[in-house]
């Protein structure tokens, strides 16, 4: 693929592949073969830069996970372990008769990123950020700028705008669900100004009148934690001002105590109710023969 | 006949024959699909007399296959005379002669007279067994196929098992109507101990009375049985019974106690349930006696026959009453149903009675404690409103139908000593009355308990009752003893030596009066003030000609409210005087400035210049406390109603000043009822009722009415937005007196008319934005009444179309205020198809708006919508109203 005009960083991407070909070839030699399609030796070099590059990879998590930014020989030796490689035939191997040394491939410059371009000053560090991590972004990445309008906050409005919306939902979806369904009429004459949904009956007709509507049992959960809410707070917070000095950790504790004991004993009570209907019911008692 | 003596107190038994040990039901088989039941019955009867042979027990419907006694085949014939009441009778089809025949066939299988629709003749080879008056043993094997009543199954059609689909069965029916389902002496008075057995689909649970022994699983694994045993001897007419998926609740409070509701129900079983360990303590504490069985079971079911059946330890309720922590309306209605029931248990079930003729002293008992439990749960208020109201009933039910007799007595059953010759039904039975005579016959019995407690006070009463009590649970606890067991029965004799014994006090002419004979009292009053002798000239008048009524003589408590306060006076009512000559204590406008003293002690600051200023009467009250059975018409000066309304703490006084000041329309009025509605501290029964009786004067002001129309104001006041006062608040229903007002005042309001005699295009336009800006988003509670009752109104601001010769109605010459309401109805009913609303209020709600349209002539009086919300499937309550409006065709 030279036919393509090359950025620096790629020559040096595929110098580093020339290198681990290079590699594989030797190796393959060394194992004894005089020849390789160019596939197998592709196949081949790509799995070995994957080992390498996972051993990178996971070597760093190692490192940062010790707090480091440097991985050490350490970090390294767990990564191998942890791959399944026996590191304590490394050393024999590194010395084997028969290895082939390669030439050091021809020292490339590091690519240079062309710097973005920079829109306003960074951020410095706050004092808890230790130095070496990296710098702010520039401001513009993050600063932003609001356009839109105030919203509208006028009561009146506001619930003008809720009913009518409100009844615009509804009239839609009743006169959708009255087109598509059978209806009834009050007038003989016209079926489609006052459209009436045709009535019909339940099998169970009392689940639908008693059971409160999804709707409504969200609403009530709704309104119930908002209240329980407020019940906490109101609760809590004269305990907090007699606990100032023992400290949230102690109070923390005595509540978590209380609710322990509260649970079980309220356990126990629910083993001790004797209801005949609660009784598990009996194996029929074996008939025998006289 | 046995040992009895003279005067034995003992209840004396029609039969020749009584139960010693107990009653075996069992019934193994019940097939949903077919609607039928299988089982058998086992009677343990002790003779009496030599010579029984024939025995006869009540059987309805059954089918009986077979009887042995002593496991010796016995001959039996059945034969019941109410299926066919008037023989082919082609000649005389008039009501007289089928209620005649109907009371002689009721009464040949009445079980009080030792009668019954099967009879069993005794082996012969049992007759030397039984003159020595040893037990017999009545095996009946039976089975009963698609019930017409006492049983009721409710079976859903739609896919999966039976207790998928959520079938059920129950016992149900009016008195003693146990011989629906099982052969039996079906009296109140026959009373004897239980096992009861019923073999069901393993996912299915059976409730019956007693205490549960256990539950065996049959061989094949797929059905188990329940044992019950009922240890209290019970009358076979207060057994019951209740198949079903029940999903069981055990009271969080009361482990003795168990809940059962239909599947997916049980969240609000709990809530529903939740409350009545309270009525539970009450009634412990006021009786002095703790609930008379070991075990108490309620269960809810669908299709019931009445919304609340006692039985002998367990209640059956309607599922309709269930509600959940949302709904406000449907809670004190529940909450009364579960505490009738529960004093039932006491007086009905545990306590039974000796004849029809003494049902009056249980249904009195226990309609009189279950009013002390609303004076304690609900309050004086309440409970003075509720007392009102049932003597108002009572009254106007004897005035239009000539009487209700609470102890009838009957003389040898000729029809010429029916001592109710003014009905067309016999009252000789229970199965032969009216049901609407039977529910004022209650309401008066705990009327007259009321009227028995004010003679004898609390105390005296609850010691008589406590004393029943203890006797039956005495009596109760005598195994093998069956004599005893006449202390658990209830009798008008016993219960009036027992109040005499216990308070020494005569109340035979109380109960010559109330209970003996049947009518009400109508009194006519009004009066002058004599300035001269300072003497207020009372005049009391009586109609006792009148079907319906009696004379009343003996005391009468009037109260007269004066400027120096109020005073109590006992006038003696006598046969020839009319006119009652009461001092007054004040002279007229002495004190100007001093505080008015009020009965209860309050001093109040009033504006007298209304007053007639040569009379220090304010107002007069006759009668107050309702210690008589009447109706009181009485006549005074509409500023003496305005001062009652204003100043009277009574509730029942605030009600009838403002039934009054109808006949009223002045500006003075209008001022009352509005401070009246304003007035927080005021009952908010008292307000509701000031909502309809303003918008009825202001409808007879409307030439001189100034301002905005009546109430209006008021409203936006107390529920509108401060900033934008068009606009309601978002509801907020956690002050329910004020809830109640804010339902009431739109439907009251829309009631106004203008000259042209209209609902007044201001008012709604009113009552469409109340719809419109209806937000309950952030409130605790349903709006689903709310909401109706604004459906209501609607409906209520309907005037009738102006018709041009017939023309057929149709949507171009649709009256523009209609097309409104129209759109409205049409938006509610469909959401209701989407999201249905508690009970359906506001299908109802629409359903009854539509007919008023269709009645005034905006919409052709079409019965069709109506006749498909009456089908079946529909919920009982839309049901109910599309058939009132099918009715309302034929008005």
């Amino acid at each position: 693929g030279s036919k393509h005009t090359t950025t620096p960083a790629d020559n040096y991407y595929l110098a580093r592949r020339r290198t681990l070909q290079v590699v594989v070839s030797s190796l393959l030699t060394e194992a004894g073969f005089e020849s390789a399609e160019k596939a197998a030796v592709e196949t081949l070099t790509e799995m070995l830069q994957s080992y390498i590059s996972e051993i990178g990879r996971s070597a760093k998590s190692y490192c940062e996970h010790t707090a480091r930014t440097q991985p050490t020989l350490s970090d390294i030796v767990v990564t191998l372990v942890e791959m399944g490689f026996n590191v304590e035939t490394l050393p024999a191997y590194a010395k084997r008769s028969q290895r082939m040394v390669i030439t050091a491939p021809p020292v490339t410059n590091q690519p240079v990123t062309p710097k973005a371009l920079t829109a306003g000053q960074n951020k410095p560090h706050p004092p808890h950020i230790p130095g070496h991590f990296p710098e702010f972004p520039d401001p513009h990445t993050y600063i932003k700028t609001p356009t839109y309008r105030e919203p509208v906050s006028d009561y009146q409005v506001l619930r003008e705008k809720a009913a009518s919306q409100r009844r615009d939902v509804e009239r839609a979806l009743t006169r959708f669900m009255a087109k598509t369904g059978e209806t009834q009429s009050l007038f003989k004459d016209d079926v489609s100004t006052f459209p009436l949904i045709a009535a019909r009956p339940f099998t169970v007709p009392y689940l639908t009148a008693l059971l409160p509507s999804e709707l409504e049992m969200q609403q009530m959960e709704e309104t119930d934690s908002s209240e329980q809410d407020d019940q906490t707070d109101t609760e809590n917070l004269p305990l907090h001002m007699s606990t100032d000095d023992s400290g949230p950790e102690k109070e923390n504790a005595s509540v978590l105590q209380q609710n322990t004991s509260l649970s079980g004993s309220r356990n126990g009570e629910e083993n001790m109710i004797d209801n005949p209907y609660l009784r598990p019911v009996k194996k029929p008692k074996i008939r025998r023969k006289k | 006949r046995m040992n009895r003596k003279k005067g034995d107190k003992g209840f004396e038994s029609p039969r020749p024959y009584k139960f010693t040990t107990h009653q075996v039901v069992c019934i193994n088989n019940i097939n949903f699909q077919r609607k039928s039941v299988v089982g058998y019955v086992e009677l343990t009867i002790f003779p009496t007399v030599a010579n029984l042979n024939r025995i006869k027990l009540n059987s309805k419907q059954c089918r009986i296959y077979r009887v042995r006694v002593n496991d010796l085949e016995a001959a039996f014939i059945y034969n019941d005379p109410t299926l066919e009441v008037c023989h082919h009778e082609s000649k005389q089809r008039n009501l007289n002669y089928f209620s005649n025949a109907y009371a002689a066939a009721v009464s040949a299988v009445d079980p009080d007279a030792g009668n019954g629709e099967l009879c069993i003749k005794v082996p012969s080879e049992l007759w030397k067994h039984v003159d020595e008056l040893k037990v017999l043993k009545v095996h009946i094997n039976f089975s009963l196929d698609q019930p017409k009543g006492g049983l009721h199954f409710v079976v859903p059609s739609m896919e999966g098992s039976m207790a998928e689909r959520g079938a059920h069965v129950f016992s149900c029916g009016y008195q003693n109507s146990t011989r629906f389902w099982f052969p039996c002496v079906d009296s109140y008075s026959e009373l004897c101990t239980w096992k009861l057995e019923y073999t069901v689909d393993a996912a299915m649970v059976a409730v019956s009375n007693g205490d549960l022994v256990e539950t065996v699983y049959t061989h094949d694994m797929r059905k188990k049985t329940f044992h019950y045993m009922l240890t209290i001897p019970t009358a076979a007419s207060n057994i019951s019974l209740a198949i079903g998926p029940f999903e069981i609740l055990v009271d969080p409070y009361m482990h003795e106690v168990t809940h059962f509701c239909l599947p997916q129900l049980l969240p609000l079983l709990k809530h529903t349930t939740s409350y009545l360990h309270e009525v539970f303590e009450f009634y412990e504490e006021i009786l002095t006696c703790r609930y008379p069985y070991s075990c108490f079971k309620t269960v809810f079911i669908d299709e019931a026959y009445v919304e609340v059946a006692a039985y002998a330890s367990m209640s059956i309720f309607s599922t309709n009453l269930l509600h959940s922590a949302m709904i406000i309306d449907e809670t004190p209605l529940t909450r009364r149903c579960l505490a009738q029931a529960l004093a039932q248990q006491f007086f009905g079930c545990f306590i039974s009675r000796m004849s029809w003729s003494d049902e009056w002293v249980l249904k009195g008992i226990s309609g009189y404690i279950y009013g002390l439990w609303m004076k304690k749960t609900f309050g004086v208020n309440e409970y003075r409103h509720w007392i009102k109201q049932e003597l108002d009933q009572i009254v106007a039910y004897e005035l239009k139908t000539g009487g209700v007799l609470l102890h009838p007595i009957f003389g040898g059953g000729k029809e010429k000593d029916n001592p109710a010759s003014h009905l067309h039904f016999s009252i000789k039975h229970p199965h032969t009355l009216s049901w609407e005579y039977y529910t004022m016959f209650q309401c008066k019995a705990h009327l007259v308990m009321r009227l028995i407690e004010n003679r004898i006070s609390m105390e005296f009463m609850l010691q008589v009752f406590n004393k029943l009590l203890s006797l039956a649970s005495t009596a109760s606890s005598q195994k093998f003893q069956s004599h005893m067991w006449s202390q658990m029965l209830v009798s008008t004799s016993g219960f009036l030596k027992s109040i005499s014994n216990v308070s020494g006090k005569d109340i035979q002419p109380l109960i010559k009066q109330w209970v003996d004979q049947s009518g009400v009292v109508k009194f006519y009053g009004s009066f002058a003030f004599n300035r001269k002798r300072n003497v207020l000239e009372l005049e009391i008048k009586q109609d006792y000609t009148s079907p319906g009524t009696q004379k009343y003589v003996g005391p009468l408590k009037v109260t007269v409210q004066e400027l120096d306060g109020s005073f109590n006076h006992t006038l003696q009512i006598e046969e020839n005087s009319l006119k009652h000559d009461i001092p007054c204590h004040s002279k007229s406008r002495r004190n100007k400035k001093k505080k008015i003293p009020l009965m209860n002690g309050e001093e109040v600051d009033m504006d007298l210049s209304a007053m007639d200023a040569d009379s220090p009467l304010l107002w007069i009250r006759i009668d107050p406390d309702m210690s008589v059975l009447r109706k009181v018409e009485f006549e005074q000066s509409d500023f003496m109603w305005q001062y009652q309304l204003r100043y009277e703490r009574d509730v029942v006084a605030q009600e009838e000043a403002i039934l009054a000041l109808e006949k009223f329309p002045t500006p003075a009025s209008r001022l009352a009822l509005t401070d009246i509605l304003e007035q927080e501290q005021c009952f908010y029964r008292v307000r509701m009722l000031a909502c309809f009786c303003l918008a009825k004067i202001a409808n007879s002001m409307v030439s001189t009415w100034t301002g905005p129309p009546a109430m209006k104001s008021l409203f936006t006041r107390m529920f509108c937005c401060k900033t934008c006062p068009n606009i309601v608040k978002t509801n907020n229903f956690m002050n329910f007196q004020s809830y109640f007002l804010q339902k009431t005042m739109p439907v009251a309001m829309a009631l106004l008319r203008d000259v042209h005699n209209l609902c007044p295009k201001e008012v709604l336009m009113f009552i469409l934005d109340l719809i419109k800006y209806n937000d309950n988003r952030k409130n605790k509670f349903s709006d689903n009444y709310y909401r109706a009752e604004l459906i209501d109104a609607l409906a209520n601001s309907v005037t009738p179309a102006v018709s041009v010769n017939n023309e057929v109605r149709t949507l171009d010459n649709l009256n523009p205020d209609v097309r409104l309401i129209l759109e409205e109805i049409t938006r509610f009913l469909n959401m209701e198809k989407l999201l249905p609303s508690y009970r359906h209020t506001i299908t109802v709600s629409c359903l009854k708006a539509i007919r008023v349209l269709q009645k005034n002539g905006h919409v052709p009086s079409d019965p069709s919508l109506f006749k498909s919300y009456a089908e079946y499937g529909h919920f009982v309550d839309v049901r109910i109203a599309a058939l009132e409006a099918v009715v309302d065709y034929t008005k």
